[in-house]
């Protein structure tokens, strides 16, 4: 299927049947978690911690967004470095313990099997990041850049994420932690966000968009700053949560990771102000289009902290807020990133030495446009009819936007797989 | 010292004297730098590729010569080597190339394409078609491919460019091998070989390496390509250079050593 390319570039370029397989799992788990989004519908009146809340929350967390990360980061990693990737019989067993595990631990939250299949899926995926986190801390180079350092630690704390997961499974079946999942969810969930998805989507996106804008645009010293507030705002949040747990401490790590997301904004903004590339493409505008959204989990997350203070947790927001970040920001990053950065893997393994002639098409013509159009369309449509839905409690607006979000599922593998299998000529 | 096919002769020459018995040596046609005058006059602006050409040895004659001497080679700068003649994916001696220049017909205000079309229906197993016309025919490249037709482009010069068209039995696929000379690359190096550019990007640090092709290409006067050292093929800068009206080759050299050659459309 996808040749390991021995010449060229390959000292320096991971082989694409390393990071193809996680573009694709990726894409089918993002099907699958619309499917689920459709069959199960959901309720305005749910709360979050239900067996398929959990498995869709899931499936979107681990098998849509940390694998098309992880995939992206093993391509991504000897580029930053300016080296290569340590080893890819590593990231081959990255793939396929988080391939099995990721399967076993959904269908448990599904079923609500916290027994074997839990337990097994947990190890496995806390195995595939462990590789991971081996493979990246191996590939760097004497002289980190600030991009790298990004990585590693984003990967890190999803090393702590996926281990404190461990912990809340195991929990259920052998009392090791002083309270119950409930109690540790936001905990768990804010690892995740704030220090795998967040801090690595920062550290990468800095790197792409100057790139796909072809900006002129550096500011490592406003990254270091960004990297400072996420960082200390979560190991805040962490300390806070563990010691103090009254919600009015939580305003501290909120406002610094608010003052992080407004300089990522600016970042990005700066870059598109001294891009070179005249015209820019829907999938970058969709993917700064994305870091915009960040914005709208934030407030929602300061509107749940304030009803904390006045009344109690108000469970159709924090859905609300869950929602917007993985269907929302991560979702549309995402759609967006998959077509600026799959077709150009795809292309430098298979026209690499036909480069040499004329005639070959350039890497945007392997994917598309009328297929992207639509998937960004249902998807934008979708997203704001399920949001306005749960906000609104209006089951029909919720069950239309689960099913523009399964058809923007649909179109988006159609693009995938169409790019992933471009044969030339 | 550390020298490449780009090394001015003359700086050799500063570096060590000696090197002036060493480059006499390769080829009589290199005698006349005894004379000052000339050698002031040419050495500074003859690279040891240009040399190489002129006294029809190549530039590993002046490695090996010069390497005694003390001097070291930049592998990672060699010249590309000598012109192929045909692409790599053709057949060779069992297969007749039907010319059909339409420069005349597109003169004439007309569209050649059904001509072509006619000209390919007709062809039969161990044909080439050669088109001969003033520009890139991309679209009609693309139409041929679609029925199993493999294309290379070759630019003679300003008003000639040939296009041949060939159907394999199984169309040629890019499976890992030596890395050969790529299509016309050869062919477009000799058509630029006064005219070039040299851009050596492998120092920079990203983002820089994109922003000074693109800086050369605002640059680049209009017959003139630009030839650039990179570490890496730059896949982002691609669909920009071609939005700009240029077009490009790539060839890959080895692990980290890629050579680009970019000219106007």
């Amino acid at each position: 299927m996808f040749t390991v390319n021995k010449q060229g570039d390959a000292g320096t370029v991971t082989a694409p049947n390393v990071v193809v397989p996680f573009y694709l799992y990726a894409a089918l788990s993002f099907l699958v978690a619309t499917f689920l989004l459709c069959a199960s519908p959901v309720s305005p009146g749910d709360h979050y911690f239900s067996p398929h809340t959990l498995a869709i929350t899931h499936v979107m967390a681990l098998g849509w967004g940390t694998m098309i990360i992880l995939g992206a980061s093993h391509q991504l990693v000897p580029v930053l470095v300016e080296g290569k990737l340590y080893s890819h019989k590593l990231a081959h067993l990255t793939f396929c313990c988080a391939a099995v595990g990721i399967p076993l631990l959904v269908y448990a939250f599904y079923t609500f099997n916290m027994g074997w299949p839990a337990k097994t899926g947990a190890i496995l995926i806390n195995t595939a990041v462990a590789l991971f986190l081996v493979n990246i801390l191996c590939s760097r180079a004497k002289q980190d850049n600030v991009h790298v350092v990004f990585v590693v630690t984003a990967t890190c704390w999803l090393f702590t994420t996926t281990f404190a997961g461990l912990l809340l499974v195991f929990n259920f079946t052998q009392p090791l932690l002083q309270e119950d999942a409930l109690h540790y969810l936001p905990l768990h969930a804010h690892l995740g966000i704030a220090g795998w998805f967040l801090l690595l989507v920062t550290g990468v996106g800095s790197r792409l968009i100057p790139m796909f804008l072809v900006s002129k645009y550096t500011r490592p010293g406003l990254l270091w700053w960004i990297y400072g507030l996420v960082n200390g705002g979560l190991a805040g949040f962490v300390l806070l949560f563990l010691y103090l747990h009254r919600p009015v401490v939580y305003f501290l790590p909120l406002a610094s990771i608010l003052a992080a997301i407004i300089l990522l904004i600016r970042y990005c903004y700066n870059c598109y102000k001294e891009r070179i590339r005249r015209r820019v493409n829907k999938q970058v505008k969709l993917s700064l289009l994305s870091v915009s959204m960040m914005l709208i989990p934030l407030a929602l997350l300061v509107v749940v902290t304030v009803l904390l203070l006045v009344t109690t947790e108000n469970t159709r927001l924090v859905m609300v807020y869950g929602f917007s970040i993985f269907f929302g920001w991560l979702t549309a990053i995402i759609l967006g990133m998959t077509f600026e950065t799959l077709p150009f893997i795809i292309w430098n393994n298979v026209y690499h030495i036909q480069a040499g002639r004329g005639g070959t098409p350039s890497p945007q013509d392997l994917f598309s446009n009328k297929l992207f159009n639509g998937t960004a369309l249902s998807y934008l449509l979708g997203f704001l009819l399920f949001t306005g839905g749960m906000l609104v409690q209006q089951g029909g607006m919720i069950r239309l936007g689960a099913a523009l979000l399964l058809v923007c599922a649909f179109l988006y593998n159609l693009n995938t797989f169409r790019v992933a299998f471009h044969k030339p000529g | 010292m550390i020298i490449n096919a780009n090394t001015k002769i003359a700086a050799i020459l500063k570096q060590e004297p000696a090197a002036l018995e060493a480059i006499i040596s390769i080829s009589p046609r290199f005698e006349k730098l005894r004379n000052p005058l000339l050698r002031r006059l040419m050495a500074g602006r003859t690279s040891i590729a240009m040399a190489g050409n002129v006294g029809n040895c190549g530039v590993q004659a002046f490695f090996e010569k010069l390497q005694p001497l003390g001097f070291e080679v930049d592998e990672n700068m060699a010249a590309p080597p000598a012109p192929g003649q045909v692409p790599a994916w053709f057949p060779g001696a069992d297969v007749t190339v039907i010319n059909l220049d339409v420069r005349p017909i597109s003169a004439a205000g007309d569209d050649p394409l059904a001509i072509i079309m006619k000209v390919v229906k007709a062809l039969v197993p161990g044909q080439a078609l050669k088109v001969i016309n003033t520009f890139e025919p991309a679209p009609l490249i693309r139409l041929l491919k679609q029925q199993g037709y493999a294309a290379t482009v070759t630019v003679i010069s300003d008003n000639e460019v040939e296009t041949l068209f060939y159907k394999h039995a199984e169309t040629p696929h890019t499976e890992a091998g030596p890395i050969a000379p790529a299509g016309d690359w050869d062919a477009l190096m000799q058509a630029f070989e006064s005219r070039l550019r040299v851009l050596d990007v492998r120092g920079l640090a990203m983002p820089k390496p994109m922003l000074a092709i693109l800086e050369a290409l605002d640059a680049l006067p209009a017959d003139m390509a630009l030839f650039v050292y990179h570490k890496r093929v730059p896949v982002y800068l691609l669909p920009e250079i071609r939005q700009r009206k240029f077009d490009y080759r790539v060839k890959i050299m080895r692990a980290g050593a890629v050579h680009l050659l970019i000219f106007r459309n």
